[in-house]
């Protein structure tokens, strides 16, 4: 807890429940997801810093994309990135939403995932250690604090070119648009 | 004012509607509403009066006492109001049958007997009008042919064989006193000796028990509520079962009175507590047998027969504050019932008969007035507060805890917690949960259907939160018997070893209900999404199969369900093969050749001349 | 009348920041059994701020309505029960009243979770129905009880007359009600191993998987209050309510940790399993219970 903003929490105490109560959607996109379990266990505990996991979009609004995205995975993270609920942020956990990693010149999974989510933050590494997830919850906060994470407004505003790019990936999208 | 022309109106209706049917349709609809509500008013003239009427050669040269007091005014108000509300919802239930005309008659006729068993002052008339009853109603569970006729013969049987029960009492006390009207039998039974009134009690038990459906005797009834058409499905849970609730109640305080009644046998053995855990397995056994019901008319069938339970345990048990609790509780009971029928018959007319709890679903967004009216009644069935189940069944459990039969209470307080059950899957499976395609383009039901459940749900609610006005009627009817009279407000019951106010838990509910809604609308207003936006793990619902419905308390049927089978209908079924076996073999008698005729004479005579000779009789 | 207001706010808002403490205290301890520092533990207010602050998404009118009939519901048993001679309605039915009105709660919660048209908040539903039905056996026998021992239906009688007579659990005829009732008490409360109506990871959270912003919030506010209303009957039937105020909560905070610790060391039974254990065990203590008082009454 931040004494330093006690008195702009008291008037927003919006801005403290989001950084505080981070809970994340335990959706399992793919290899990275061995790493959350110690995370959110005794031995790194990842509780005490607000972060607990959820298993509905609707209760969530951290997402992990954690590990590759196959184009399959793609449709089930759209939908359920859209189910969440505003305001929501999405961290690309490992290397390979950054750029492809391992998976750099595969014809089957998605190199920048930026095209069709929009992502607040990137951690790298194949895997990264819990470590690293709580460096990027306290980066996360900062970021917030600053009004800097806006995925969401950002999917709101450009819904157009975000819509555009999944369509032609996936072909025929069974959702209507959202916006 | 004669109490005759009640019954005038009544039967007059039916004739007259049969009639008018063969002018034409709209007429016949027409006169047939006007003299159900025209019943209605005339009942609603003789509120708070006594008057009785005596016909001196009668029927049979036995003179016919038709008489009206508080009691009789009670039941009349229930028949007359649930009959006419049901003539109105059937005036688009049944517009595409076939033989509307005679749909009508028979419903006003079952409804004229009705009333005329509850102003007969003597047994004559009251088992005349019980069998007119008996067989209009055969006659209207069979209307839909199909199944229904196998209902139906179910049902005469057995209403038969009490009937004649109650004939052999008849003629018993007949033959003991000379007479059968019944304020004199009151005087004379009250020298009988308690073998005697037991004697009567289990003949004429035996007729009410199975019209008011108590356990063993039971197993007519859910075929037959299931297979009416819906509107006289209404009237028969609603009021049909009353009618055995008023033999009783007639035999147990007004024939055998109540300080007689309250001192025969000894201990557990008296007929007060057998008849109350005769209540008590009536409540228990049938509500766990309504959870595993997977058709809706036939769960209210069941659930039914439990609530009789209670009004049987309420009016056996004899204090002051189970029979005001047992009378009240009839009074309800018959406006949700017939409520909750009323809400199914609208769903299955909407959507092309379909009664299977296992393909509906979701119907709240096509149907909401009906929804509105199936909560309703599913409150006032488990007995939430502010509705006015619970006041009733407030009564009997305090009156059951107080006098020390915790075991009874538990059963009635069990019993509440398994409607909670049932209540609830019929309230989900046809109208929470994901709406199938087929259902998408139905249409609300029709104002003549609307309007009998709106009317139906107003005293629900009412009589919840004005307990007082009812009570008042129950606690005249008390103190004519004998029985204390409760001390009651307007908005409940005081009394030295408990109260209940139901103004103060209607203002906290409505101030906290107000508090929180305020907060509610003060955050962000939510958005709406659609059922097709649901969390399905990221993929696309599947439609039409994302509903939860089938074996929807799966956990606990596996167990339960082999205890669950009707012992009663098999051991009836049993009976019934015995009987059929037997008379095939003797049926065999007659062969049909005359040579073995010719030998049974002979034979016969042989026997004859034997016995002469043995012991010279002739 | 001015003093039934107050006494009413007083009530329910304690009852709240009692119910959050006791939410926020539970994972605390669980986390310090699991040999972990756990979150900070005012952390349900932090999370019902934030779900206030999100957006929320609903399914129809039922929806939203069914929610507030819960909490509602869940309030208005609040001021039936005794809370250290504070007790706002307590002239107005008793014990019956109280247990009607809990079923109030129940009932709002599944109206609304049934319009949400999702199969796992339905079966969270039916289970929780089961686990009502299964655990009311036991409690029905338990609370006849008490009441034929005392002969009233009124609770603040009952806790009355157990600050000159004893507690109700160590009163002889009460003994085998007392025992049958610790064993119940975690199913009333939803703690493991009874948890199966959340199932987060079986059912993804029974009947909150619809529950987005504002419900979800409401519906952690119900919760705490349902964590104060069976604990704070528990303590006024058998262990003496209390005279003052502070002395009523530390007997809470006792039944809780001992609740705590259950909680973090079984897992969760399946719905039948439960069933057949409300059933047998605790369901025959009561019975010998109930019959002891009656033979000695």
């Amino acid at each position: 807890m931040d004494r330093n903003n006690i008195i702009k929490w008291l008037k927003f105490p919006g801005e403290m429940g989001q950084k505080y109560s981070l809970h994340a959607l335990y959706f399992c996109t793919g290899c990275g997801i061995i790493e959350i379990p110690p995370t959110i266990t005794t031995r790194w505990d990842a509780e005490r810093f607000g972060v607990i996991p959820v298993s509905t979009p609707r209760q969530a609004n951290l997402f992990l994309i954690t590990g590759y995205v196959s184009v399959k995975t793609l449709r089930y993270i759209i939908r359920s990135y859209e189910q969440m609920p505003e305001p929501k942020y999405t961290v690309g956990f490992g290397s390979c939403p950054v750029n492809g990693g391992m998976y750099w010149d595969s014809y089957n999974t998605i190199k920048h995932l930026d095209k069709y989510i929009p992502v607040d933050g990137w951690i790298a590494g194949c895997m990264p250690r819990p470590e690293a997830v709580f460096v990027a919850v306290t980066h996360l906060w900062t970021l917030i604090d600053k009004g800097m994470a806006n995925g969401y407004k950002k999917y709101r505003e450009e819904y157009k070119q975000y819509r555009a790019n999944q369509e032609q990936i996936l072909g025929e999208l069974e959702w209507p648009f959202l916006f | 004012m004669n109490p005759e022309i009640i019954l005038a109106v009544a039967f007059g209706g039916a004739l007259i509607t049969y009639l008018s049917g063969k002018i034409s349709k709209r007429i016949r609809d027409v006169v047939a509403v006007a003299f159900s509500l025209s019943l209605v008013a005339i009942v609603a003239v003789f509120y708070n009066s006594e008057s009785q009427n005596v016909f001196s050669p009668g029927f049979l040269d036995f003179p016919i006492v038709i008489r009206i007091d508080d009691l009789s005014w009670l039941f009349a108000v229930i028949i007359s109001v649930i009959g006419s509300l049901s003539v109105i919802f059937s005036l688009n239930y049944i517009r595409n049958r076939g033989n509307t005309d005679f749909f009508y008659s028979m419903l006003l006729l079952v409804i004229a007997s009705m009333t005329g068993i509850i102003l007969s002052g003597d047994l004559l008339s009251f088992y005349l009008f019980w069998e007119i009853m008996s067989w209009s109603t055969f006659l209207l569970i069979s209307y839909n042919r199909g199944p229904a006729i196998a209902a139906g013969i179910k049902y005469i049987v057995m209403s038969v064989s009490g009937s004649l029960a109650m004939l052999v009492g008849i003629i018993s006390l007949y033959a003991n006193y000379e007479t059968l009207v019944i304020n004199e039998l009151a005087a004379f039974l009250g020298q009988a000796s308690s073998g005697y009134i037991i004697f009567i009690m289990v003949l004429f038990f035996a007729g009410f028990g199975i019209k008011n459906a108590i356990w063993p005797l039971h197993v007519w009834l859910p075929p037959a509520h299931s297979e009416a058409p819906s509107p006289f499905s209404a009237v028969l849970s609603g009021v049909l079962i009353k009618m055995g609730t008023y033999g009783i109640f007639l035999l147990i305080f007004v024939i055998i009175q109540i300080n007689i009644f309250f001192n025969l046998g000894k201990g557990l053995l008296s007929p007060r507590y057998v008849i109350a855990i005769i209540g008590a397995i009536t409540i228990i056994i049938p509500t766990f047998i309504a959870l595993v019901q997977d058709d809706a008319k036939r769960l209210l069938a069941w659930s039914t027969i439990a609530q009789a339970g209670y009004i049987v345990l309420g009016i056996s048990y004899c204090t002051s504050e189970s029979v005001a609790g047992g009378l009240f509780h009839f009074f309800n009971h018959a406006l949700f019932k017939a409520l909750l029928f009323m809400t199914v018959g609208a769903v299955e007319y909407r959507t092309g008969g379909v009664r299977d709890l296992n393909s509906l679903g979701g119907l709240i967004k096509k149907m909401p007035v009906t929804f509105l009216g199936a909560l309703i009644g599913v409150c006032g069935l488990i007995g939430v507060p502010l509705t006015n189940g619970f006041v009733s069944k407030w009564l009997i459990y305090k009156t059951l805890i107080i006098n020390d039969s915790p075991f009874l209470a538990f059963a009635a307080l069990f019993g509440t917690w398994g409607t909670i059950l049932y209540s609830y899957k019929l309230l989900h499976n046809i109208f929470l949960g994901q709406l199938p395609e087929q259902f998408r383009n139905i249409k609300k039901a029709p104002f003549s259907m609307q309007l009998p459940i709106v009317l139906l749900s107003i005293p629900v609610v009412l009589f919840g939160v004005l307990p007082g006005v009812p009570l008042k009627i129950i606690n005249n009817i008390q103190s004519d018997l004998g029985l204390d009279a409760l001390n009651i407000s307007l908005w409940g019951v005081v009394s030295d070893t408990g109260t209940i106010n139901l103004f103060n838990i209607i203002a906290a509910i409505l101030l906290i209900f107000i508090i929180i809604w305020l907060l509610f609308k003060s955050s962000k207003r939510p958005a709406n999404v659609d059922q097709y936006d649901n969390y399905a793990a990221g993929a696309a619902v599947p439609v039409n199969k994302y509903n939860y419905t089938v074996n929807f308390f799966d956990p606990v049927y596996s167990k339960i369900i082999r205890y669950l089978k009707d012992f009663a209908d098999v051991f009836y079924l049993w009976l019934a093969l015995c009987i059929e076996r037997a008379g095939n073999g003797i049926r065999r008698i007659y062969s049909g050749d005359v040579g073995y005729y010719v030998i049974y004479i002979v034979l016969f005579m042989a026997l004859l001349i034997l016995i002469q000779i043995n012991r010279a009789l002739w | 009348m001015v003093a039934l207001v107050f006494e009413t706010f007083l009530v329910v808002l304690l009852a709240c920041i009692i119910g959050l403490f006791f939410l926020g205290l539970a994972r605390k301890i669980t986390a310090r059994i699991h040999w972990r520092y756990g979150p900070p533990v005012y952390q349900p207010v932090i999370d019902i701020i934030k779900l206030f602050n999100q957006t929320s998404m609903s399914h129809g009118v039922l929806f939203e309505l069914g929610i507030l009939i819960s909490l509602a519901g869940s309030v208005v048993v609040l001021l039936f029960l005794p809370f250290a001679r504070i007790c706002p309605l307590s002239s107005s039915g008793g014990l019956l009243v109280v247990l009607y009105l809990m079923l109030i709660s129940p009932l709002g919660l599944a109206l609304s979770g049934g319009e949400s048209a999702n199969p796992n908040v339905s079966i969270g539903i039916s289970r929780k129905f089961l686990l009502a039905f299964g655990y009311e056996v036991p409690l029905l026998l338990i609370l006849l009880a008490v009441m034929t021992h005392y002969d009233t239906i009124s609770l603040s009688e009952i806790a009355n007359k157990q600050i000159s007579s004893g507690w109700s659990l160590f009163q002889l005829p009460l003994i085998l009600s007392g025992i049958a009732y610790i064993l119940i008490l975690p199913a009333v409360l939803g703690l493991r191993p009874f948890e199966m109506i959340q199932a987060p990871q079986e059912i993804s959270s029974g009947p909150y998987a619809e529950y987005s912003g504002k419900f979800l919030a409401f519906a952690m506010i119900q919760h705490a209050f349902d964590l104060f209303i069976g604990i704070s009957l528990f303590v006024n039937l058998f262990l003496g309510g209390a005279g003052n105020m502070g002395y009523f909560f530390i007997k809470m905070i006792i039944v809780l940790i001992i609740m705590i610790f259950v909680n973090a060391v079984f897992p969760r039974f399946r719905i039948e399993q439960a069933i057949r254990y409300l059933w047998t065990w605790p369901a025959s203590l009561a019975f010998a219970g109930l019959i002891i008082v009656l033979v000695v009454n």
